[in-house]
């Protein structure tokens, strides 16, 4: 601290007292603006329990329409009766339409290039083309349907989903849902974005490398508890403070390292530096 | 204030320049001054931050200070009041409860840098700066001192009488002999030579496949591209104390993919399903992430791959040897059974291991 002689001007304490205290003021509303900003964009972007009561019907206009939009976009690859185009598209015979649904939906489908693996974008198509062409591949090839009714059971399942969730889903997707990765670039996705009934289908039927889960082998009940587990996981608080990206020891060790200890020796500098 | 007399305790050190009587007319500054020659301490610079009393400046820094202080006793009370008021309980319709631990590690967190900041702005801002040098010192003792302590031992040595009594010798040698063995012989319990065990799991011939929550598994319950971890279907099959060797990854492979089975090993698959120990072979983790597509399995540990269509050949990473094949076959009433026990030990390797 340098001394100053107090005299030269008597008012400047004040006024710098006033420029902190509304410095501090101004902080605070921009923080408080972000974290209502974000609170509420959070709370929108997270998907609320569904209830799919949509499936596709067999409706042969429904089909004839999904037939016309599959021409359009997805013959190219799979070619003109589902059996696929070699070195470009799988057959189609079998998926079903849930396969369909967890692809267009999810916006993999229609892909922009091959790569390691096909990534979730916007999707191409709105719901109703997306069971269009659902309705129309099921028709052709048959296969795994599209789910209806209550998708998540009642909330006594939490903890056995939590169980499923660990056994069955956990060794790729993350204890928390983070997703991770796996061989040559091809990675289990998070599955923040993913609402009731894309978890169902991909249950169903093992997209790209993700294994099948079928009926007999995992129940609809234990679907319900599964996907109850994940979209609860999702919407919960974090009791311990920041989540640090979900991600475990890791990233709060280094958090801890690089903050922690960093912000540590700035403050032992500060102590034992010469005032 | 008495050490100051006592000049014998440390011979060779320095001396405060003044007797007794003049110390005691010293001012109390004068007097640490003095105080800390015995030490060898030599106070080389002293200033008063504030050596006019009442000064504006004076008064900020201490209000400074009195605000760390005001920001402590704040932190602290509403830490109090939100361990009291605050949700805590667990609550799966909202996450209010989500506040309460962070709330605490803020509120104490202000309260102890509050006391912190506010000890360590008072030395900064407000104490009288000072500059001290202490001379070095040999670390030992006088000589003096060395021979007199030398020679109170070796006289209560003697008296002991320990060199003319053998017999006390003896029986006191040999007790603490016995001591020693009895902290020596517990360890022996650590070092064994592993038998059979290493080399036997759960299964044997006919033992049913079961899952985690005890489902018998029969060919239909799997789809083609799916995988299930399966136990021993017997007492202690789940049981991880005793059988936490004997997990397996169940695969139904897609329609086109085969194994390639090793010599002798042709009929361990079932149609289009295999079994594998869940174990990998390089540190024993459980490598479950299967790539359904390119038959890959991979171990989280340590990145090991091991391509399950040449018979889970590690092809990737650390793991040295491929995953041991459990030979499965079902029985009459349609269930997975089985066909023996692994005809390697599973898990990484170990000296024993042919």
């Amino acid at each position: 601290m340098t001394d100053r002689p107090s005299t030269t001007k008597g008012r400047r304490p004040r006024t710098r007292l006033r420029r902190r205290v509304s410095g501090a003021i101004a902080l605070a509303l921009a923080l408080g603006t972000v974290g209502v900003a974000y609170a509420t964009v959070a709370a929108a972007a997270t998907p609320k329990a569904q209830v799919a009561s949509n499936a596709p019907s067999e409706d042969p206009v429904e089909i004839r329409k999904g037939r016309q939009l599959f021409e359009q976009g997805c013959i190219t690859c799979h070619g003109r009766n589902l059996q696929g185009v070699q070195d470009r598209g799988p057959s189609l015979i079998g998926v079903g339409e849930a396969a369909v649904y967890f692809q267009v939906a999810t916006g993999r489908m229609p892909v922009a290039r091959q790569e390691a693996q096909v990534e979730r974008k916007e999707p191409y198509y709105d719901e109703a083309e997306t069971l269009q062409i659902a309705a129309y591949v099921q028709s052709v090839g048959g296969g795994a349907e599209i789910p209806t009714g209550n998708l998540r059971g009642s909330d006594e399942n939490l903890a056995e989903g939590g169980e499923l969730f660990r056994l069955n889903c956990a060794s790729c997707h993350n204890f928390a849902g983070r997703g991770g990765a796996l061989s040559a670039g091809k990675y289990a996705p998070p599955m923040d974005q993913a609402n009731d009934l894309t978890i169902w289908t991909a249950m169903l039927t093992g997209p790209q490398n993700m294994p099948v889960f079928g009926d007999n082998q995992l129940t609809e009940e234990q679907k319900q508890a599964i996907t109850n587990y994940v979209q609860t996981l999702k919407e919960q608080g974090d009791p311990g403070g920041a989540p640090i990206g979900r991600m475990g020891p890791v990233p709060e060790g280094l958090v801890a390292w690089v903050v922690g200890i960093g912000a540590i020796m700035l403050m032992i500098l500060w102590i034992g530096a010469k005032s | 204030m008495s050490d100051v007399d006592g000049r014998h305790l440390h011979a060779g050190t320095p001396v405060p320049d003044v007797d007794l009587e003049t110390y005691r007319t010293l001012s109390l500054e004068d007097q640490a001054h003095e105080a800390s020659k015995i030490d060898g301490v030599t106070i080389t610079h002293r200033r008063d931050r504030f050596p006019v009393p009442g000064t504006k400046a004076e008064k900020r820094a201490e209000r400074v200070v009195a605000l760390c202080f005001v920001a402590a006793f704040v932190g602290a009370l509403a830490f109090t009041v939100c361990y009291v008021v605050l949700p805590w309980r667990y609550d799966i319709s909202s996450d209010s409860y989500a506040w309460f631990t962070p709330v605490l590690g803020l509120t104490m967190a202000i309260s102890l840098f509050g006391f912190g900041l506010g000890a360590i702005l008072w030395a900064k801002l407000l104490i009288t700066e000072e500059e001290s040098v202490q001379e070095r010192h040999g670390g030992y003792s006088e000589q003096e001192d060395r021979e007199t302590t030398a020679a109170i031992v070796s006289d209560g040595w003697d008296m002991t009488g320990i060199a003319r009594r053998p017999l006390l010798q003896r029986v006191l040698g040999l007790s603490v002999l016995a001591l020693g063995a009895l902290a020596i012989v517990p360890l022996g319990g650590l070092i064994k030579k592993p038998k059979g065990e290493l080399f036997r799991t759960g299964w044997a011939e006919g033992t049913r496949l079961m899952t985690g929550d005890r489902r018998l598994v029969r060919p239909g319950d799997i789809e083609a591209g799916g995988i299930e971890t399966v136990f021993p279907a017997t007492e202690e099959g789940l049981s991880m104390q005793v059988r936490a060797d004997s997990v397996v990854l169940l695969i139904r492979l897609r329609p086109g993919q085969t194994v390639t089975p090793r010599p002798d090993q042709e009929d361990y698959g079932w149609q289009d399903y295999v079994a594998f120990s869940k174990i990998c072979t390089h540190a024993g983790c459980p490598a479950s992430l299967y790539e359904q597509q390119t038959g890959r399995l991979l171990c989280p540990c340590h990145q090991s791959q091991f391509d399950l269509l040449q018979d889970a050949k590690p092809v990737f990473g650390p793991a040295a040897r491929p995953l041991p094949k459990l030979a499965i076959t079902v029985d009459d009433e349609g269930y997975f059974v089985a066909r023996r026990d692994f005809n390697e030990a599973i898990g990484p390797s170990f000296w024993e291991r042919p």
